[in-house]
């Protein structure tokens, strides 16, 4: 039975019943039968009898860490809440955080280890035990060992972002030894915590708390919800204490917020950075003090910038922006400078020239003295954990990453695009020949979904630890399913900043089915495959075999234990028992108390927690809170986004930044040695004109899904069942296209058919659907063929200092199907 | 016995859903239905690119206005609508025959029929899930991001929200109405 009534939800008089959500779903176009499916998910209500629980934990709905506090009753988990304990999260739990229970609750979870029965990428698999998956898994891996001589950087692997990423790489880097690892960093915020970490020494965090003043280039905090900047910004924008100027193609959610939104065009950021830059520079604007005692070859840069001649009429041709607008902007930028920030950003995948943006952006900053000092981008502290180290064995044999040259600075987490396009392109100095994916979902979230098929399809071994049946796990020949964050204990964690805590992810509820945590995999994969490859060490590794000449069998065995060839011992303990020591060793049994029972601890926090209103906590009293951690020194070791590999960070700093204590406005180093121009440079030819008549296509986020990950989720679906193609409303008239009408969008590598969103939104030049839509697994009843996939279109071009991928240099044709 | 009245500082919305998503999760609300109990109104913004009215567009959070002088109590037949001892106004479902006159008597199109129990629902503050089991709160304040909303007692002077609106200025949805709505968007 259905209303006649439509809803009124426009409340201002008689607004046009257009879109509901900015993201393009059009409620009137949800078809009937998607939604009957969708209203066969039951939701759990509380019975709030004698037997709930309530216990704290973290969200793992996306990256952020939100602290929530589970209900629990008879062992069924009814209701997540937020915890207000934890600063970074700042007692909220957004659409995705209350979604996580259909995580648990999803019928199309991975339920028990699976060895593939048809083809690969059939879809078929058989029910094993444990036990037969790892041994499955252990004769491929002998195999290929055997037959590589003990290389084993054979064996690739890559990782999405999470707590346990730790536990998994620590196993395949450290224990099986590969150096072939790739995650999420190359296609995602690699060029801004590289750029930012060379030149200020750290990526840190835009205090949105106290900045009055904001220029968000391309991030979208109100719909890629990052905490504690979205909560913190958002209270305080439409003149409330921090002005806000939105640089973006797109008119998005956070665009609305914003007093200045400037549509700019694509990939054209750093050439509006450079003119900021060449005005507080010929106004001489600039905090002098701040530059002379923090900012390293500050003159040379000066020189470099006006000579140069990035004026804002030179900007204005290349980013579509006025060049009284980029006047306007740097002065007051400066005018409220040091509480300025150019924010950082995150997926800055964005452009061929991405890394010289976030330099420039890095340097503006720095010229506004907003570093380092309430209101701007600072470092706070962070709270020690205790160690857990496991010892890896050194195998001689392995040889460095197949993708080493492809880009200038490919660290540890290699660079995703370059890595799998050398395996199927033939150049890899030797073959890649199993692939072990964690918690990612590369079919769907590296650009050319066709390559990374085709990636897939060459190796002898695909092993697969999710949660859910992903189109990458459709691909697996043996799939490990992991128990969901409700279901696990995690790595404790801490989380640095102003207001610097301690967090745990602690279980609520028992596995539901046949599934384990990444440690418990780790121990039994290691369990079965130590002895076995150490047979091939020995048979391949002149190094260990002369460590071995001449030993007793006992003597031997020792030496296999105390040099890491065990390859279970790091993951013998329980969590909890790692846990407990990196938390007690630190600070005490009574901290380890406090941390299990409330999920948060920092010292002090019994006294410095306050309740200040219905909606506000105080977590640390001002005078407490960590701003200005170095008083222009720049320490070694600042506070990171929770996805940056420290270690990572740590060797690239090593290597490049010549001055570590300033603000290094030349990289000479790196210029000299491996050819990344030392200052931002535009460069022509690194920029992508649109061709009339044709469009160049951008991705985002938006506040109900996780990439990928969330997209069978029943709730979610609910609150934006497809995505839809953003097109310009003149261009869409045109063209005759109307809402909901069927496009096809191609580009070199692909095209894909949409539903069409016309918009005033977005620019006559310019495309954009989001992403995570378009999964092709038959085993999700809900995101199988829903909405599309972007990577079917989006070019696999990446830039040459990090081999970070290009994601908006992808030019694509429109038409009406 | 208390008067609950919910305060909506609604600039700081970001249309993130979160309250919606909590609401069902809470209430146990059908999902792929059109209609539930609360929702983000959003105004299209106004201009032609690149020249946008950002003042033109909002969000705007609403649900069920908790009225003190609620058309659609007035026009049940059957005293299925009812108003709770702290206020609230509420639908018992056993005596609600689905006549739907309180559908079309509300001015904010805040009832709808939950296709399962083919009776009329709408927002109750979380009365039957949270309240009545001491918890002090809705589900939409307790996990709102950007803190839009502030519940609490009208009848208590000292409460946050009294004080809240006595300091600030505020509008109800269409007050000439006479509706007397309990939700407040503050300005």
């Amino acid at each position: 039975m259905k209303t006649e009534i439509s809803r009124r939800r426009f409340l201002q008089g008689s607004a046009a019943l257009t879109i509901v959500g900015v993201s393009g779903a059009a409620s009137s176009l949800i078809e009937s039968e998607e939604k009957a499916k969708i209203s066969d998910y039951g939701l759990n209500k509380t019975q709030w009898s004698d037997k709930l629980q309530e216990i704290s934990t973290l969200c793992e709905m996306c990256v952020n860490k939100c602290a929530a506090i589970a209900r629990v009753e008879n062992g069924v988990l009814t209701k997540l809440n937020p915890n207000p304990l934890f600063p970074k999260s700042r007692n909220m739990l957004c659409a995705r955080g209350n979604a996580g229970i259909q995580a648990l609750d999803d019928p199309d979870r991975l339920k028990y280890p699976l060895i593939r029965a048809g083809e690969r990428g059939e879809g078929k698999f058989t029910r094993v035990t444990w036990d037969e998956a790892y041994e499955y898994i252990k004769d491929k891996m002998v195999k290929i060992l055997d037959e590589e001589k003990d290389n084993r950087s054979a064996i690739g692997c890559c990782a999405g972002e999470g707590m346990a990423e730790h536990t998994y790489t620590s196993f395949m880097q450290g224990k099986i030894g590969t150096a072939n690892f790739v995650n999420h960093s190359s296609i995602c915020l690699a060029t801004t915590i590289g750029g930012y970490t060379l030149t200020l020494g750290g990526y840190g965090q835009a205090d949105l708390e106290n900045a009055e003043y904001v220029i968000m280039a391309g991030a979208n905090r109100a719909e890629a919800i990052v905490t504690p900047d979205t909560m913190d910004l958002f209270k305080r924008t439409k003149g409330r204490g921090a002005k806000l100027v939105v640089v973006d193609p797109r008119f998005t959610n956070t665009a609305s917020h914003a007093d200045t939104w400037l549509p700019i065009e694509v990939g054209t950021d750093l050439a509006f950075v450079l003119a900021l830059t060449y005005v507080a520079l010929t106004d001489e604007s600039y905090n002098k003090k701040f530059a002379k005692e923090n900012m390293s070859d500050f003159e040379t840069y000066k020189e470099h910038v006006i000579s140069n001649n990035y004026t804002p009429e030179w900007a204005e041709d290349i980013t579509g922006i006025k060049a009284e607008e980029i006047r306007k902007v740097s002065r007051d930028f400066m005018a409220h400078a040091p509480r300025a920030i150019y924010y950082q950003g995150r997926r800055t995948a964005w452009s061929l020239q991405d890394y010289q943006l976030r330099r420039a952006q890095a340097i503006f900053s720095a010229m506004g003295g907003g570093i380092d000092i309430k209101g701007g981008i600072i470092f706070g502290k962070t709270l020690p954990l205790g160690e857990h180290r496991t010892n890896s064995p050194i195998y001689d044999n392995a040889e460095v990453r197949i993708e080493k040259g492809k880009a200038a600075l490919i660290g540890g987490s290699g660079s995703w695009i370059a890595w799998r396009n050398t395996i199927i392109d033939g150049t890899a100095p030797y073959p890649v020949r199993a692939f072990f994916a964690y918690k990612q979902n590369p079919m769907l979230s590296v650009p050319n979904t066709a390559k990374t098929k085709q990636m897939l399809e060459k190796m002898d071994l695909v092993v697969v630890i999710d949660t859910m049946p992903s189109d990458t796990v459709m691909m697996a020949d043996v799939v490990l399913p992991e128990s969901v964050y409700l279901e696990r204990e995690d790595p404790v964690k801490t989380f640095g900043g102003a207001e610097p805590s301690i967090a745990l992810r602690k279980k609520v509820v028992d596995a539901k089915y046949d599934t384990k945590p990444v440690i418990e995999i780790m121990r039994g994969l290691g369990e079965k495959l130590s002895k076995p490859l150490f047979e091939i060490s020995k048979k391949y590794d002149e190094s260990l075999q002369e460590e071995l000449e001449g030993l007793t069998e006992e003597e031997v065995l020792e030496y296999y234990n105390e040099n890491g060839y065990d390859l279970a011992d790091g993951y013998r303990h329980s969590q909890e028992t790692i846990n407990h020591h990196m938390v007690a060793s630190v600070y005490g049994e009574e901290a380890w108390k406090t941390l299990r029972e409330k999920g948060v601890f920092y010292p002090d926090m019994d006294k410095y927690f306050k309740k200040k209103s219905v909606n506000a906590y105080q977590y640390y009293p001002e005078h407490k809170k960590s701003y200005s951690m170095i008083e222009g020194q720049l320490i070694n070791e600042p506070y990171h986004d929770t996805c940056v590999d420290t270690k990572e960070i740590s060797v690239l700093k090593k290597e490049f930044r010549t001055a570590t204590k300033k603000v290094a406005c030349v990289l000479s180093n790196l210029e000299k040695k491996k050819g990344v121009p030392s200052m931002p440079v535009w460069n022509d030819e690194l920029y992508t004109p649109t061709p009339k008549g044709k469009f160049k296509f951008i991705t985002g986020r938006h506040g109900q899904f996780t990439q990928s990950a969330t997209a069978n989720n029943a709730l979610l679906i609910d609150l934006l069942s497809e995505n839809y193609l953003w097109i310009n409303k003149r261009i869409a008239k045109e063209k005759d296209i109307e809402l909901g009408d069927m496009v096809e969008v191609e580009s070199s590598i692909g095209k894909i058919q949409i539903k069409a969103y016309p918009t005033e939104k977005i620019g006559p030049n310019v495309l954009f659907f989001v992403h995570g839509f378009g999964a092709e697994s038959s085993e999700l009843t809900l995101a199988h063929q829903r909405g599309v996939n972007d990577n079917l279109i989006i070019e696999d071009q990446y830039e040459n200092t990090f081999g970070s991928a290009a994601m908006h240099e992808t030019i694509v044709n429109l038409r009406r199907v | 016995m208390a008067r609950y009245g919910m305060a909506l500082d609604y600039k700081s919305c970001i249309n993130c859903k979160a309250c919606e998503s909590a609401c069902k999760e809470e209430n146990g609300i059908l999902l792929g239905a059109d209609s539930h109990r609360i929702w983000v109104g959003v105004k299209e913004i106004e201009g032609v690119f690149p020249d946008l009215s950002i003042g033109s567009t909002s969000f705007e959070p609403s649900q069920c206005q908790q009225c003190d002088n609620a058309p659609c109590q007035e026009v049940c037949p059957t005293n299925a609508t009812y108003y709770d001892d702290n206020g609230v106004v509420r639908v018992n479902p056993d005596q609600c025959i689905l006549c739907t006159y309180c559908m079309q008597a509300c001015p904010y199109d805040a009832r709808y029929i939950d296709d399962r129990t083919l009776t009329v629902d709408k927002c109750n503050f979380c009365s039957d899930t949270r309240l009545m089991n001491g918890e002090t709160t809705t589900a939409c304040q307790a996990t709102c991001p950007t803190k839009v909303r502030i519940f609490g007692d009208l009848d208590d002077p000292e409460s946050e929200i009294s004080q809240v609106l006595k300091a600030r200025e505020h509008h109800t949805l269409k007050t000439h109405l006479g509706t007397k709505p309990k939700l407040y968007y503050l300005t």
